[in-house]
């Protein structure tokens, strides 16, 4: 009997097929293709939309399944390369995420992007489709290099949707940046997987038949091995004597080069300053790719091979304070923006810092739900963002908005909703997610590692920035009295684009529900289902990806220790509180009828806010003053030193041949005199030598 | 009474050294060719006072062979001087330089 398994790589290839048909139909004969290829675009995904969550009700029954699609490098006494899928309960969970935001994203492109009257649809649509395509094949991925492979397509597919309205000055300048910055990262990544594969000879995530082996199996051996127990695995111990390193240090380096490009993806500190820019792009993109799903390829690559990284301490902690770092940073950023998508591109940021967070202080689970609850309470704020630009008319700053609580209701309480999940108000989603991550870095920090104490008190302090800025903005937005003619009488919206929002919008009050850890703790219920999904099944294969076996190599190799003694209250009474406060301190300046800026009051903090740290400067000045230098110098002695051997050599061959060649005179005389001449030197040379004479 | 192997060999030195002092002096294409005869023949002296040295009659089948050899030479020879002679009007080598770099 066919079951849902067998249609697994349908899940990815149907987005790609809506990407042919969108490329191919919209360039021979786009008068067959109906609304721009939006059609096959929203089929498609509605299929693998239901495909995965049909997936997900298989592996939900504790069934869970891995298969080599297709080898495409036979390796002769070493690794092989091949495409595969692995479907367990993160990738099943993922791949409803994805392609339902993707199959919302194609319906809100029908207003936003066919309704406007946008030309060039079939390239936005083809890029969509690719988008998801690469996106669901990186989240199926069995092994890093394929995830590494679709890792890049994503970016590709970033690059060609922020720059979909090239002949504008911005968005190419943006999809440049966006793709060079995300290269920067993933070019360590790259060196990663190329250590990973020469180091254990594979880059499996999770092994299940005989004869195989995974790369965070073969480190837990090998680190074992380091503590005296069992012997070093032959491949990995062979490889450790080549680079001389001990196997926690040299393990330890292949984890911070993947983290290279988890940073450069989930724009994370210092590589986030392409995520505001990309923002150039259509609205819909930015919900799809900026906010839901490619960004979320960095965080979920890492809770993907997490077995891999919870063995090492220094890269947790390294997570975990990048990761807080960025979370209050960005926030900071995020208070002072005057246009609406710009303070969501912050905010993007600076939740994905948390999730961050949540994976270096080894709340694997807290990570992961915020990753979910923020995929759609995030979404929502921006296709939410995008019905208010169409009402607009396209016009993005919040100055120029005001009141348009009355004349949009839909928008403004599907927006309220996200707005609530984003600043972390019970019971809304991204209280619950949130809260479990700052809860996880607590106990963990007052416990073992008190590192993450740091992590904890910037995760915190950022929940105050996050309460304030987003409800500036929704203050600002849909408040007030309306401050132009165009927010006096906005343009109204259509049917496509309300039901995403209000999908999105149920979810986002919605979905938190499913992890209540602060109410399961207090009233003993078991009501944590996340944490049961994500759990893994005991005594197979597949334990080796779950929740309970990264708990344990959290305890047994990175020293984590939980401080059992907090209760759950206070720290989420803290967060709560603290959101609370931003949210009042919001409506105290903001919710009046004729708001007006107070940056002022900021003093010199306000232009370094508005400049957002000159990070973009630092990293032009880097560019223009240290590596363009430095790549003149080496150019320089490439041309000088390096050509100038070679020419040299062949310029002294060309004189000598210039001069040799004229005994060669045409006449036959000559010739022959040469002949004898040489034949009796050679006589009278072997003589001398023979001893002739 | 025979003569001795040495005075074959002086003669046939002489001769060879005849034709390359030929070779090297000389400006008409016939007398190249003449010489050139001379070089050969004294390789069949050579060959004719071995074989009668070692009795042995190898020596001078071969010397047939190689009078044919030059018989051929010869008239390709007589082939090239004509067409030297039908472009440079002349027989003499040292004009025809055209063939170099």
């Amino acid at each position: 009997m066919a079951g849902a398994f067998d249609f697994t790589a349908a899940v990815p290839l149907l987005p790609f097929a809506a990407f042919l048909i969108a490329l191919l139909v919209g360039h021979f004969a786009p008068r067959l293709l109906p609304k721009g290829g939006a059609i096959p675009g929203i089929l498609a995904t509605a299929g693998s939309l239901l495909l995965s969550a049909w997936l997900a009700l298989t592996v939900s029954q504790g069934t869970y399944h891995t298969e080599t699609i297709y080898t495409w490098v036979v390796g002769q006494n070493t690794f092989d390369l091949h495409f595969g899928v692995l479907v367990d309960p993160l990738s099943a969970m993922m791949l409803v995420i994805v392609s339902l935001v993707a199959f919302l994203v194609h319906v809100f492109s029908l207003g936003y992007m066919n309704d406007e009257g946008e030309t060039g649809l079939p390239r936005y649509y083809a890029g969509l489709g690719l988008f998801t395509f690469s996106m669901l094949a990186f989240v199926v991925a069995d092994n890093l290099l394929m995830a590494f492979m679709f890792f890049e397509l994503v970016g590709l597919c970033s690059y060609l949707l922020i720059g979909f309205h090239f002949r504008e000055a911005g968005p190419p300048s943006a999809a440049k940046k966006a793709f060079l910055v995300t290269r920067f990262g993933d070019y360590f990544f790259l060196i990663g997987v190329v250590g990973v594969l020469a180091t254990f000879g594979t880059s499996r995530f999770l092994a299940v038949s005989e004869g195989v082996e995974s790369f965070p199996h073969l480190a837990e051996q090998a680190l074992l091995a380091a503590q005296g127990e069992g012997a070093t695995p032959e491949h990995v111990a062979g490889f450790l004597d080549v680079v001389g390193f001990e196997p926690q240090t040299w393990f330890a380096i292949l984890g911070l080069l993947i983290l290279g490009g988890v940073i450069g993806k989930s724009a994370q500190f210092p590589l986030h300053t392409w995520l505001p820019d990309a923002m150039e792009g259509p609205t819909p993109v930015s919900a799809l790719i900026h906010a839901a799903t490619m960004v979320a390829a960095g965080v979920y690559l890492v809770a993907r091979m997490y077995g891999f990284y919870a063995l090492l301490p220094t890269v947790l902690a390294i997570i975990a304070l990048v990761g807080g770092f960025t979370a209050l940073f960005a926030a900071t950023m995020g208070v002072v923006k005057d246009e609406l998508k710009q303070v969501l591109a912050y905010s993007t940021i600076s939740q994905y810092g948390y999730m961050m967070l949540g994976l270096g202080a080894g709340g694997y689970i807290a990570a992961t739900f915020h990753l979910m609850t923020h995929a759609f309470f995030k979404a929502l704020l921006f296709l939410g963002a995008g019905s208010v630009i169409i009402a607009m008319h396209h016009n993005e700053d919040m100055w120029d908005m005001g009141g348009l609580k009355e004349k949009m209701p839909v928008t403004y309480y599907t927006f309220l909703s996200g707005s609530l999940a984003l600043a972390g108000i019970v019971p809304f989603a991204g209280f619950w997610s949130k809260d479990e991550v700052l809860y996880e870095a607590l106990i963990y920090g007052s416990g073992e590692s008190p590192i993450l104490l740091a992590g904890y008190a910037m995760g915190l302090l950022a929940v105050f920035f996050t309460g304030f800025y987003t409800f500036r903005m929704v203050f600002l937005t849909f408040h007030g009295d309306a401050r132009t003619d165009t927010a006096e009488s906005p343009h109204g919206v259509g049917w496509n684009v309300k039901f995403p929002l209000v999908v999105l919008g149920v979810l986002a009050a919605t979905v938190g529900l499913i992890n209540m850890t602060p109410v399961a703790k207090l009233t003993g219920e078991h009501i944590e289902f996340l944490k049961d999904w994500l759990a893994g099944p005991q005594g197979s294969a597949y334990a080796n990806i779950g929740y309970e076996h990264y708990h344990h190599l959290l305890v047994d190799f990175a020293g984590y220790g939980a401080n059992e003694s907090l209760g759950v209250l206070v720290p989420a009474a803290v967060s709560l509180g603290l959101a609370l406060a931003g949210a009042g301190l919001a409506w105290r300046l903001y919710s009046v009828p004729e708001p007006v800026e107070h940056t002022e009051k900021l003093g010199g903090i306000k232009t370094v806010l508005y400049n957002n740290y000159y990070q973009d400067e630092y990293q032009v000045w880097l560019a223009e003053g240290v590596t363009l230098p430095l790549a003149r110098a080496a150019d320089t002695f490439d041309q000088g030193i390096i050509d100038g051997v070679v020419n040299g050599v062949s310029s002294v061959s060309l004189f000598a041949g210039g001069r040799i060649k004229r005994i060669q005179d045409g006449i036959v005389t000559h010739y022959a005199a040469l002949l004898t001449l040489s034949l009796v030197a050679l006589l009278v040379a072997f003589g001398l030598l023979g001893g002739w004479f | 009474m025979a003569v001795a192997v040495e005075y074959y060999l002086l003669l046939s030195a002489a001769v060879f050294c005849t034709g390359v002092f030929g070779i090297l002096t000389r400006e008409n294409a016939l007398m190249f060719l003449i010489s050139v005869e001379l070089m050969l023949n004294s390789a069949n002296i050579n060959l004719v006072a071995f074989s009668h040295f070692y009795g042995n009659a190898t020596g001078q089948v071969f010397s047939l062979f190689v009078i044919a050899l030059a018989a051929a030479e010869v008239a390709v020879g007589l082939g090239i001087i004509l067409v030297l002679y039908r472009n440079f009007d002349d027989v003499d080598v040292t004009n025809a330089t055209t063939m170099r770099w």
